[in-house]
């Protein structure tokens, strides 16, 4: 080992010991020539003429020079050689004219990769060992930093390339068709060079340029085009954007480029769009344009607030035609009518909901809320529902099957659940099935029974109790009549006129006047044998009868020899049945021998004689009021082309003002106790509470039938006080206590 | 490329035949891999005509021979008369030295371990730390040095932190080394530091700041998460006691968990990030004052969020008294253990509740601790509990943490700190420093 090499022992004098060399000197051009051979071999590389080259050999000189400790030069020499091919390249790429610059940029490029692997195959052993123990770059990332410095960031190519990629990027959003796939390995080359490169070269000016183009494109469009027009645009420019990122940029630019779209066509003008006139949200919802809506939806999610504007304004917009709605006058003449538009807006908006707005949760509590408010601005809402219903359950109005009635009733019990003051739907509810009962014009019983059930899970039991009290009463005087007939013997009752009584129990139907009036003495002796019989089997019981809600059915032969069944009320039978024993009655007469109160006698007259077509009296003279003087006879031509005749009352069905006013005043009534009630459940529980907490807690109980007036809930407090159910605290009066 | 498939290799005058699917194995980033690569043999139609490439490699032929049947088969057959020094030599030339230390040792199994080697020590002192590199290298602290080893068992160059009591190393990588130190009265040294495992250069030094003014520490036990995060307990001079919080990528100060009363955090003797739970816990075992404790921290909600103390438990020195505790992987309880060695489970999905000691102190014969015995350590691996106690290791496993192995030697004395990392377990000796590599064999033939 000592004499191995050529350095060791030149000079041999005897007597002295050598100092042991641990490791033979190396050629002290070792360095040079070694890296000679390297450097020729890259230049043949990089010239594509690398055929003629040994690999080992290559690879044995540089870890020969690694293993002598050169590796930092080297290291160094590399970075000098690679920087003047880089150089060179660029001088060639400065050179590439016009559109020849991005292919000449990346052949330059591939050439680079190319040499580069095959370098740091030379190179492999240095950076396995040199370049981790010193934090060096490993070659290829070494190589790839000089391309950067060298080429992308020179002077001469950097704004150049930025330039040269955003030009092609703006004539392709303008319509030209450019070459994507160098567009895409340009990036790509941007990317493979770091995300920061790719970042700060292309992106933020991309970014920026894409910024002005859609601010400048939106001024442009929203000066000359309608919404609708508008958005389908920013619709088209983001799916373009999606496109071009999944073409040649990177993913993450997706999400950044599309906020800019976002931000520049559609939030810098969010309000404008959605409120533009004529084409605006307003007109979308008018028009039904469920396109347009769908697609203004989902523009506007990508928007911070975008869907929480177009929730308000829309919310505006149901409040203010309902508004309009329910308050025109026009509309209050057809309560039918009034509910049916009602019931169409609310399809209408359900369905837009539900096909545009992707049945959003926070749209429809908006549309809740919105009709919960205008619904409520009209304070006969609760009737014309009621009457609604009662149009729709009335038999004969309309031959509607069951299921179509099945889907009206629930659009109803929604409109229904918007109401606030729900007892008095109840109070008209109950009389208008009264009439329907009463009249048998009940179409459906089952129709009835699965309304009433609605009801029933909307408000709870105690809501339709009573209702369910009528049912059962009609099917008891049903028993009972039969029961009438089987027990008394039929000679007795020979020739009389048949009934049919209904026994209705005093409180579960709405309380009536009692009107009494004569009637004929055929009726009378019948009415009392039934009384007889009804009393003998009933205890302690008091039969009153309510003439004004009957009907009969009866026979009548006309001079002109035509028999007719005639169905009419029982007032109607009262003044027909005057008419057996005279020709020609006057007003009076008729008056004084029924006793039937004034208003209801003249309704009743003027259907039998006026009414087109079912003119069974004729009256003199012709005209629709009727005086007292005027007098009334058999119409003995009478004609129909039926033999039953059904002669209908002229009748209010809406209720007129003072009627409305004593429905109004009963209901207030009515809540005075559920008020009273509501507040001693609320002291027994609580003990002590203080004003304020009672009323909220009062208006809490009570809101689901109605809302309870502050003022009254004070009241009925007071009394409560007075009544000694409550008592105030002593040093605070704003407390009050529950007395047991 | 070559017909066939086939390649013919001169290595230092000795032929060798083999296939390209065979040299594949080598992969494309060793030297075999250029060698073969097309880029690299544009025109090399063969000139011998015989179909067959020849490459002459200027490299000692019994060492290709050994690597060749390393591609071939993937298991590493190291004839005796070839020292295993020239073989690693050869293989970092051909770029297949992680080929060879993939196939040196098997897959890690508490149960199968052998003893492999045995280190001598050189240290003067006594060794406080050892540390399992990722990679199967480790280090060793010794009072104010870390010696540190590569895998092959060759020292590096040892690494200090201006030479003061190092407290605790880790690995945050194979090749970066975490350092933290004691700070000396009157030098503003100490703290903690990152170090190139390679070189034993100083890569960065961590600094705390309170109220923006950087204050030297001393740093205690050390901690990381998978993604970002470096934890260390850190003492202050003027009592600014806590867990500081450090950026893995920029080394800058992220965040500081001051320590409340009754949780003793900025003396923490371990800290251990769950990752699932998402919380660092820490175990104080050896207060100057206080009791011991161990909690769990959550960072983002800056609370404990479970802790546990003996406080009122152990009241004479008699009485068992928490020494090491480890958060299981399941991340369900602390192992915890004592003077005993007994094992005790501390659950941590329930808030409180004391220690469940299992009764295992009753089936081993109870030995009074003497003078030579060192305190235990525990340490977890695949499912596998282990405990160092005196001069053996205890492997534990299965759901129950039955006993399944001892690990022991016969000299060295107690074993004062272990470590599992790279697949090896690395046990460090009271007397003369000396450490013990055991790894598992590769798997039987058959």
């Amino acid at each position: 080992m000592m004499n191995g090499g050529g350095g060791g022992g030149q000079k041999k004098r005897a007597p002295r010991i050598e100092p042991f060399r641990h490791r033979v000197e190396t050629d002290p051009k070792f360095f040079d020539k070694s890296w000679r051979k390297l450097h020729d071999a890259i230049r043949e590389i990089y010239n594509h003429n690398a055929s003629g080259l040994s690999f080992e050999e290559l690879y044995r000189t540089a870890y020969n020079m690694v293993l002598n400790k050169f590796a930092p030069q080297l290291y160094e020499k590399l970075t000098e050689n690679m920087k003047e091919h880089l150089e060179d390249m660029r001088t060639c790429i400065d050179a590439a004219q016009g559109g020849l610059f991005l292919e000449e940029l990346q052949r330059k490029w591939n050439d680079h990769n190319k040499a580069l692997t095959m370098i740091r195959d030379i190179l492999m052993y240095m950076d396995r060992t040199y370049i981790p123990t010193n934090k060096k770059t490993p070659v290829f990332d070494h190589g790839l930093e000089l391309w950067r410095d060298t080429i992308v960031r020179s002077p001469t190519i950097q704004g150049r390339l930025s330039d040269t990629l955003l030009e092609l990027i703006h004539s392709e959003r303008t319509g030209e068709v450019i070459n994507r796939g160098l567009m895409r390995t340009t990036t790509k080359m941007l990317m493979d060079l770091g995300l920061s490169v790719y970042q700060d070269d292309f992106e933020r000016p991309f970014l920026e340029v894409s910024a002005s183009f859609y601010s400048g494109e939106s001024q442009q469009f929203i000066e000359c085009c309608a919404c609708g027009e508008y958005l389908k645009q920013a619709e088209r420019r983001l799916s373009e954007e999606s496109e071009r990122v999944s073409q040649y940029l990177d993913v993450k630019t997706h999400e950044k480029i599309t906020a800019v779209v976002v931000n520049e066509m559609l939030a810098n003008h969010m309000q404008r769009l959605i409120l533009m006139e004529n084409s605006g949200l307003v007109n979308m919802l008018v028009e039904d344009r469920y396109e347009d809506l769908t697609r203004m939806y989902t523009l506007f999610n990508h928007v911070p607030d975008g869907l929480t504007t177009i929730r308000s304004v829309m919310a505006s917009h149901i409040k203010d035609t309902g508004k309009s709605l329910v308050t025109d006058p026009e509309r209050l003449k057809d309560p039918v009518d009034f509910v049916q538009r009602l019931l169409n807006m609310k399809d209408k908006y359900d369905n837009i909901i539900n096909v545009s707005f992707s049945n959003d949760k926070s749209f429809l509590n908006a549309l809740n809320s919105s009709f919960e408010h205008f619904i409520n601005l009209n304070n006969r809402s609760p009737e014309f529902i009621s009457l609604f219903v009662d149009d729709k359950l009335r038999k004969g109005v309309k031959e509607a099957n069951e299921e179509d009635l099945e889907t009206v009733l629930d659009k109803v019990m929604m409109l229904f659940r918007y109401l606030q003051e729900k007892d008095l739907f109840e109070k008209y509810y109950k009389q208008h099935l009264a009439k329907r009962l009463l009249s048998g014009r009940a179409a459906s019983d089952d129709s009835e029974r699965s309304m009433l059930v609605k009801l029933k899970t909307e408000c709870g039991y105690q809501f339709t109790s009573k209702l369910e009290g009528m049912f059962t009463d009609l099917k008891t005087s049903e028993d009972t009549t039969q029961g009438f007939y089987a027990s008394t013997s039929s000679e007795l009752l020979a020739d009389a006129p048949t009934i049919s009584v209904q026994i209705l129990t005093t409180g579960s139907w709405p309380t009536q006047t009692c009107n009494t009036c004569n009637l004929p003495p055929e009726i009378v002796s019948v009415s009392e044998k039934f009384r007889a019989y009804y009393l003998g089997t009933h205890n302690g019981r008091r039969l009153t009868w309510q003439t004004n809600m009957g009907h009969a059915d009866i026979k009548a032969t006309f001079g002109n020899g035509s028999k007719h069944e005639l169905n009419v009320s029982t007032y109607q039978m009262c003044v027909l049945m005057l008419f057996n024993s005279s020709d020609v009655l006057t007003y009076r007469e008729i008056e004084q021998s029924t006793a039937i109160p004034a208003a209801d006698l003249k309704r009743c007259l003027q259907s039998l004689a006026l009414v087109k077509g079912k003119q069974v009296l004729r009256k003199e003279p012709m005209s629709r009021d009727i005086a007292d003087d005027d007098s009334f006879f058999v119409n003995d031509k009478f004609t129909s082309k039926l033999f039953k005749v059904k002669i209908g009352t002229v009748a209010a069905q809406k209720e007129t003002d003072p009627e409305k006013l004593e429905t109004r005043q009963r209901v207030e009534e009515d809540r005075k106790p559920q008020i009273e009630a509501a507040i001693v459940r609320i002291m027994k529980s609580r003990r002590v509470l203080d004003h304020n907490s009672i009323m909220m807690e009062v208006t809490k109980q009570l809101q689901p039938r109605f809302m309870p007036n502050p003022v009254v809930i004070k009241k009925r407090i007071e009394s409560l006080i007075e009544r000694e159910f409550l008592e105030r605290d002593k040093t605070d009066r704003k407390m009050y206590r529950y007395l047991a | 490329m070559a017909a066939g498939g086939r390649v013919r290799f001169n290595v230092g005058g000795q032929v060798f035949e083999t296939t390209t699917t065979t040299l594949a194995n080598a992969g494309r980033d060793s030297m075999l891999g250029a060698l073969l690569d097309s880029s690299w043999n544009v025109s090399s139609s063969s000139p011998s005509g015989g179909g067959v490439a020849e490459y002459f490699i200027d490299r000692n032929p019994a060492c290709f021979a050994v690597l060749l049947d390393l591609l071939r088969t993937g298991s590493l057959h190291v004839p005796p008369h070839l020292p295993e020094k020239l073989l690693y030599r050869e293989a970092l030339y051909y770029g297949l030295l992680d080929h060879v230390r993939a196939a040196r040792w098997g897959a890690f199994d508490g149960d199968r371990i052998r003893l492999a080697e045995s280190v001598p020590g050189r240290a003067p002192g006594d060794g406080t730390a050892i540390r399992a590199a990722p990679d199967g290298g480790c280090c060793v602290a010794h009072g104010g040095a870390v010696r540190v080893y590569n895998w092959m068992l060759d020292e590096r160059r040892p690494v200090s932190l201006d030479h003061s009591q190092v407290n605790d190393a880790a690995y945050l990588d194979a090749a970066t080394l975490l350092i933290a130190a004691r700070e000396r009265l009157g030098k503003r040294d100490g703290g903690m530091a990152a170090f190139s495992a390679v070189s034993g250069d100083l890569r960065h030094r961590f600094r705390v700041a309170h109220d923006r003014q950087v204050k030297s520490f001393t740093a205690g036990a050390m901690a990381f998460d998978q993604e970002s995060r470096i934890f260390a307990s850190c003492k202050g001079r003027l009592n600014e006691y806590g867990i500081g919080v450090w950026d893995r990528v920029t080394g800058e100060q992220a965040d500081f968990f001051y320590e409340h009363p009754g949780c003793a955090l900025g003396d923490a003797d371990k800290l251990q990030w769950l990752d699932a739970t998402n919380a660092l816990m820490v175990a104080t075992l050896f207060p100057k004052a206080d009791n011991c404790f161990i909690g769990l921290l959550d960072f983002r909600a800056k609370n404990v969020v479970w802790s546990w103390s003996d406080a009122g438990v152990a009241a004479s020195l008699d009485d068992k008294r928490v020494l090491h505790a480890i958060a299981m992987e399941d991340e369900r309880s602390v192992c915890v253990i004592n003077q005993y060695d007994d094992l005790g489970f501390l659950d941590l999905r329930s808030g409180a509740g004391g220690v469940r000691w299992s009764s295992r102190s009753k089936l081993m014969n109870r030995k009074v601790p003497g003078e030579e015995s060192c305190y235990p350590k525990l340490a977890t691996h695949g499912g596998q509990l282990f405990s160092s106690m005196n001069d053996s290791i205890s492997v534990f496993s299965g759901p129950e943490y039955v006993l399944t192995s001892t690990l022991r030697r016969s000299h060295g004395g107690a074993i004062c700190d272990f470590s599992i990392g790279g697949d090896r377990l690395f046990a460090l000796h009271n007397e003369e420093n000396v450490f013990d590599v055991w790894e598992t064999p590769p798997p039987p033939i058959i």
